[in-house]
């Protein structure tokens, strides 16, 4: 569980963000305004901030400035109305790390959070992640899956990377194509698909469940088998 | 062309050259007519004076008894000091009698006539033959050289008055026309970049109210209405698609909650996850719709920087490479030269993956696809061939309006957009889209080269009977 400050002056959409995160085992804080935000986020230990991009009192790019100049490291979702890719940039530029464009679907903002929480956790870890049989050497960028080494290529290694570090939790595919390939268009969702049948191919053991699983109109998840 | 430099061919084009050019040419020949008159009329009066003195000098001689003529001619002669005039008695039978001068041939009787300098002496003269009672031929010739000169002087006069009408006229041309021209290239630049789209643009006026401005001016209200217009369109469509988003995707995430939570049948859980599924599809269209928006927005080119299209396509490649493989289509990458544009490579690799991925789709099992980067004199081309069923001539335009979708690809998924964001994007680049028949197949370009004379999309018309 993870304690989340979310910074949002529309009543409505602060409950929504609430009740998803909630739902998800999550601790809320609620602010609707920049100052007062910062005031909170400057006094309260909190794992994560949810932060609109408009806000009454201070700016959304001003409060997250001002964060990192107080050397408050914690993981940004910005989360704006202002969609153009130039809005984008300078959400993350200011110090966000991740942005979402409203109106969006409330899973996929919790989905987002909580691998902005993972990414942080896993900032200090060791160069070895396993889930299960898998395991991968970040370093030699090798992959092993029971023991057995595995071939993949460029995009699969990073792709299978991505599903490691979020294991357990599902990501839609939208996230795996802006994380993982860095593009934040829709593809559309055989692209990824496929992408994700060829690297099951090259995981799966035939005595074994897949160790990714789809899990229908959300994404996939990674899971230690 | 924008950059270009005036070149003497724009110049002589113009309207105003061609004027000064025109009233040049008229007042030349003025002054042409008005010397030819004065030398004409000079000319006339000279030969006329010199008539009469022949003619008198003729009338004095033919009085003189003919037994006595010759030593009168002789007179005459050594009475001449000045040397113009001369004379000639001729006997009935054209033989020399006395003078100073032998002519071969006489004049006909009674008339004057002009002797080219030569003939007699080295200078010329006016010579008039008279018969004189003995049937004898008096011929009385007088020196018209000054006549000649005058005649040379004037012709030169008219040729050098020529040449210097002639070149005024074409150095005034020329300053007169460059003003005008730099306001048209100006109004031109203007032009196009409303033709791009950029409907905040307007011409330039100058404020002298010449006929420039007039046009301009009519042009600026025009522009204005079209974007007040364009603007009613796009943001009621906007709106709609903004503001039904919103609901949409609560809907949405009630439906998702609903699913969530425990006790829900599995028939009921069913309905759930299609309709959730067909709320994607919505929400993928009004984000796809709003996407084109707002790529139709953007005038301004921050995020362009140098890329490598080369780089690009085979990353295009890579990424679609798994799904061409899963419908046994080969993809293939053609050698391509280190070719390098300016633009926002997201962007440009959006574009050329929404072509891999709708050639992808279109193809049969077992066709092919190739992306190929070339260089061409005007810039690098991006190209996207397949061997499907290709777009006939006459839809091409229409798959790039939002929405369209043909009869006969009704059961391909998509969203009727793909080719209206790849438009969007080119045209944000300034680069031209370009559909053509790839015999079989279709072939789309890329052409990153700034679009010229407002030439954005162009579509090669050949005979194809498939249609997608």
């Amino acid at each position: 569980m993870a304690r989340i400050l979310v910074i949002e002056d529309d009543v409505t959409t602060a409950r929504e963000i609430a009740t998803e995160l909630t739902a998800h085992g999550h601790e809320v804080a609620q602010v609707h305004d920049g100052q007062a935000a910062l005031d909170m986020a400057m006094r309260e230990p909190f794992d994560a901030i949810t932060l609109d991009r408009m806000l009454p009192g201070m700016d959304g790019l001003v409060l997250v400035e001002r964060l990192r100049e107080r050397r408050v490291l914690l993981p940004v979702l910005m989360i704006s109305a202002l969609s153009d890719v130039d809005d984008r940039i300078a959400g993350l530029r200011a110090g966000g790390d991740d942005y979402l464009i409203k109106p969006f679907a409330s899973n996929e903002m919790a989905m987002r959070v909580e691998v902005l929480l993972r990414r942080r956790q896993q900032s200090s870890e060791s160069a070895i992640l396993r889930v299960g049989g898998i395991e991968l050497d970040l370093i030699r960028r090798k992959v092993r899956v029971e023991g057995e080494p595995v071939r993949l290529l460029h995009m699969e290694f990073r792709l299978l990377e991505f599903l490691a570090r979020n294991a357990g939790d599902v990501v839609s595919r939208r996230i795996i194509f802006e994380q993982v390939w860095g593009y934040y268009f829709d593809p559309g969702a055989n692209l990824i698909n496929v992408h994700i049948g060829r690297l099951r191919k090259k995981l799966d053991r035939p005595d074994k469940p897949s160790a990714i699983v789809t899990v229908k109109g959300e994404g996939y998840r990674l899971d230690a088998v | 062309m924008l950059a270009e430099p005036l070149r003497l061919q724009d110049v002589r084009n113009t309207s105003t050259f061609r004027l000064t050019l025109a009233f040049g040419l008229v007042f030349a020949l003025g002054v042409a007519v008005l010397l030819g008159l004065i030398y004409e009329l000079s000319a006339r009066e000279l030969t006329n004076r010199s008539d009469r003195i022949l003619r008198t000098e003729a009338v004095l001689l033919s009085a003189v008894p003919a037994a006595q003529l010759p030593d009168r001619i002789r007179t005459e002669i050594s009475r001449n000091t000045s040397g113009l005039n001369y004379f000639e008695l001729k006997a009935i039978d054209g033989e020399h009698v006395a003078g100073n001068i032998r002519m071969s041939r006489s004049p006909a009787p009674d008339h004057a006539s002009d002797i080219a300098a030569g003939v007699v002496g080295d200078r010329p003269i006016r010579l008039l033959a008279v018969r004189i009672a003995s049937d004898e031929t008096l011929l009385i010739g007088r020196d018209i050289s000054p006549v000649v000169d005058l005649r040379h002087r004037v012709l030169a006069i008219l040729i050098w008055s020529g040449l210097a009408t002639a070149l005024s006229v074409l150095v005034s041309g020329f300053a007169l026309s460059l003003a005008p021209l730099r306001r048209l290239r100006d109004l031109q630049r203007a032009s196009r970049v409303i033709a791009a789209g950029n409907l905040e643009a307007r011409m330039p006026l100058m404020g002298r109210g010449d006929e420039l401005d007039l046009f301009a001016g009519t042009v600026n209200t025009m522009v204005e209405e079209v974007g007040r217009v364009v603007a009613q369109v796009k943001g009621v469509t906007d709106a709609v698609a903004h503001d039904l988003r919103t609901p949409l995707t609560r809907v949405r995430s009630q439906l998702y909650r609903v699913r969530q939570s425990p006790g829900v049948e599995t028939q009921a859980a069913a309905m759930i996850e299609a309709a959730t599924e067909d709320l994607d599809v919505v929400l993928d269209r009004f984000a796809a719709l709003l996407r084109i928006s707002e790529l139709e927005a953007r005038g301004r080119r921050a995020g362009f920087g140098a890329i490598d299209l080369s780089r690009l396509a085979r990353d295009v490649c890579d990424l679609y490479e798994p799904l061409a493989e899963e419908r046994s289509v080969s993809l293939e990458l053609l050698s391509s030269p280190e070719t390098e544009v300016r633009g926002d490579a997201k962007l440009l690799f959006e574009a050329v993956s929404n072509l891999v991925d709708n050639a992808i789709k279109f193809v049969a099992e077992g066709g092919h696809v190739a992306v190929a980067v070339a260089a061409s004199a005007h810039g690098p081309i991006i190209e996207v061939r397949d061997d499907g069923p290709g777009i006939a001539p006459d839809e091409r335009r229409a798959v790039l309006r939002r929405f369209h979708r043909s009869a006969d690809v009704a059961d391909v998924p998509g969203t009727g957009l793909g080719l209206s964001v790849v438009a969007a994007i080119v045209h944000l680049h300034g680069f031209g889209l370009e559909f053509d028949d790839a015999e079989p197949g279709l072939v789309v370009r890329i052409r990153c080269e700034e679009a010229q004379d407002g030439r954005e999309i162009h579509f090669t018309r050949q005979p194809m009977k498939t249609g997608r």
